[in-house]
């Protein structure tokens, strides 16, 4: 089984470090368990267009130690809701990374990312060669490689069908 | 070759005689811990049924579940939810603890925390359980692996060692110590790394103090922090282990991803401003800015030395008319203590609403900010909105700094209410168990 390369836009660029996902659908909101009403919160703090703009396959782009705070599931399942198919981040906070790419949702480390995209560029991950390329600036970046069960989890699509593989093998 | 504490403990969890930084192991946990909270321990509970086929999970001994969250329940739906750990706990064998208190708190007074041992909850905070030896680490919903199989599978972390020296002055307590790390370290310093605490700030530093440390890890980015085990922490397990391990010490020769020696000999209590854990400032920053209410208690703070240091503070005075002082000892054990102590009596005079052990403060859910308002906090976290609206503001601080800010409506230095008590014969943050 091998993961489909990704291609879509950057949705937004996160400019802060230490940015805390609770923001994205806003604090008052994280206990809201419907899908589609946090997809209709998402950025809404920021830009009231942002729902609205993304595609499917779009990105987000993120800096040094992404998710860092509590790092709750709302968040992105609004993102994932909207077409969101990862962040690309400097780095990332290690809670949220698990909790992340135990729902299948690829969290890719590339030192370099957040300064060398503008949000609406095109963004295109190449799992075999592991870079992240950005066409419209001829630039391909490496990406930190996952380790097994990381990779076993994005590819089954979450940890749950990770383990049931696993329990079938068994 | 040399090895870490985290190398030794996951080796011996992994069956192995030795396991090095960055090589992932599927390891078995000694203790699987959760409290119950909805889309988590209902959802696990049900996947292990129902997408596994797992009627009875392996050594149900190694797990406990607490209801520390939304206790008490507001709402028929909520004790839904408890009704259900309640069921599965039955039906399963497993422990459920209720109303004892936090449960990153009640997991060490009940034998949990065990020199050696290896924790896998959902809740970073569990890193508390690192103050005696354990590595505990929060895996997220990956904590679904350790309910349908025996294991849990991470990647072990390179360890930053962090040797804190001097002394600490009164009135500063453990929690400054730790925001104090992060304003030093930064909070991505120890990114997917453990953290190992030494240094005769820590040999001197009480057992709640250390659990003070180690919970909030994962402000450093660190996935969990321990301390090796000394006499104090042999004495405080010694009765209440549930499982015998040997005691893990780091080799002398151990490899580090880094070297900390921090002097903490001239900290001086701080205030983490919002919006984020990483702002750590001086206090005397900011002491005359105009608050509103104050909340003590949490998995990081609450215990009985804060409840001293407030006390301290407090006592014989009166809080502000109209400042809400909320005080929520972190555990029912603490709780008596402090009654044995006379704190709660003291607290209560000086007009702090006290109430039973709950994490239901920490994050807002009662004791609810509405726009404007302002409060200091020994909570975890500052996020806007954490508790209450997203236009109140939350300033953490140690618990002594609260019982000053309630006197006097504003963000306080207490150690001019401190010294008159030192000279007296107590003295708040001091270092006895």
């Amino acid at each position: 089984m091998s993961l489909a390369n990704l291609a879509g836009r950057a949705a937004w660029v996160f400019p802060e470090d230490d940015y805390d996902i609770d923001l994205i659908v806003g604090v008052r909101n994280i206990k809201i368990t419907d899908v589609a009403e946090l997809a209709s919160l998402a950025m809404a703090d920021y830009t009231p267009d942002f729902a609205a703009g993304v595609q499917r396959g779009d990105v987000l782009i993120g800096g040094h130690n992404f998710g860092y705070g509590h790092p709750h599931y709302p968040a992105m399942r609004a993102m994932r809701h909207l077409g969101i198919t990862a962040v690309i981040a400097e780095s990332f906070s290690p809670g949220f990374f698990r909790g992340e790419t135990s729902m299948g949702f690829p969290l890719i480390t590339c030192p370099g990312i957040r300064d060398a995209v503008s949000r609406g560029d095109p963004v295109e991950v190449d799992w075999a060669t592991s870079v992240v390329r950005l066409p419209a600036r001829g630039l391909a970046l490496p990406l930190q490689p996952f380790s097994a069960s990381e990779r076993g989890m994005l590819e089954a699509g979450g940890l749950i069908p990770y383990l049931q593989q696993r329990q079938v093998a068994a | 070759m040399p090895q870490t504490m985290t190398e030794k403990i996951l080796a011996r969890a992994a069956g192995r005689t030795e396991v090095h930084a960055g090589e992932e192991v599927t390891a078995r946990p000694d203790f699987v811990i959760a409290y119950d909270f909805p889309g988590y321990t209902d959802v696990f509970f049900k996947e292990t049924r129902e997408d596994f086929g797992i009627a009875q999970v392996e050594r149900p001994e190694r797990f406990v579940l607490f209801i520390d969250h939304m206790v008490p329940a507001a709402t028929p739906k909520e004790e839904e939810l408890h009704k259900v750990t309640r069921a599965w706990g039955r039906e399963q064998g497993v422990t459920v603890v209720e109303r004892d208190g936090i449960g990153h708190q009640v997991s060490a007074e009940q034998g949990y925390a065990v020199p050696g041992a290896f924790v896998v909850h959902f809740d970073g905070h569990v890193s508390q359980l690192g103050a005696f030896g354990a590595f505990a680490f929060g895996a997220r919903k990956g904590i679904i692996e350790s309910f349908v199989t025996d294991g849990a599978t991470l990647t072990v972390p390179a360890t930053v060692k962090v040797e804190l020296t001097g002394a600490l002055r009164p009135g500063v307590m453990a929690r400054d110590v730790f925001h104090h790390l992060v304003r030093v370290m930064g909070p991505a310093s120890c990114q997917f790394q453990a953290v190992e605490l030494s240094g005769p700030v820590i040999d001197a530093m009480s057992i709640e103090g250390r659990q003070t440390l180690c919970g909030q890890a994962m402000f450093l980015g660190a996935t969990t922090m321990l301390i090796a085990p000394d006499e104090r922490t042999l004495a405080y397990v010694r009765e209440r282990s549930r499982i015998t391990l040997d005691p893990v010490y780091p080799d002398a020769d151990a490899v580090y991803a880094h070297h900390w020696k921090i002097d903490v000999s001239d900290l001086e209590p701080i205030v983490v401003v919002p919006p984020s854990p990483a702002n750590t400032r001086n206090l005397t920053e900011f002491t005359g800015l105009e608050v509103h209410s104050g909340y003590l208690g949490s998995c990081a703070s609450g215990r009985i030395e804060d409840l001293r240091a407030a006390a301290d503070v407090l006592r014989g005075r009166q809080i502000q008319p109209g400042f809400q002082l909320h005080v929520v000892p972190t555990s029912r054990a603490i709780m008596a203590q402090a009654a044995r102590e006379g704190l709660l009596e003291t607290l209560v005079e000086a007009g702090a609403f006290v109430s039973s052990p709950s994490c239901d403060y920490c994050f807002g859910r009662i004791a609810t900010m509405s726009d404007g308002q302002r409060a200091v906090s020994t909570g975890t976290l500052n996020t806007p909105g954490r508790m209450g609206s997203v236009d109140s503001e939350i300033y953490l601080c140690n618990a002594a700094v609260v019982a000053a800010s309630a006197l006097e409506g504003r963000i306080a230095d207490p150690r001019p209410y401190l010294a008159t008590v030192a000279s007296a014969g107590t003295n708040a943050g001091s270092t006895t168990p």
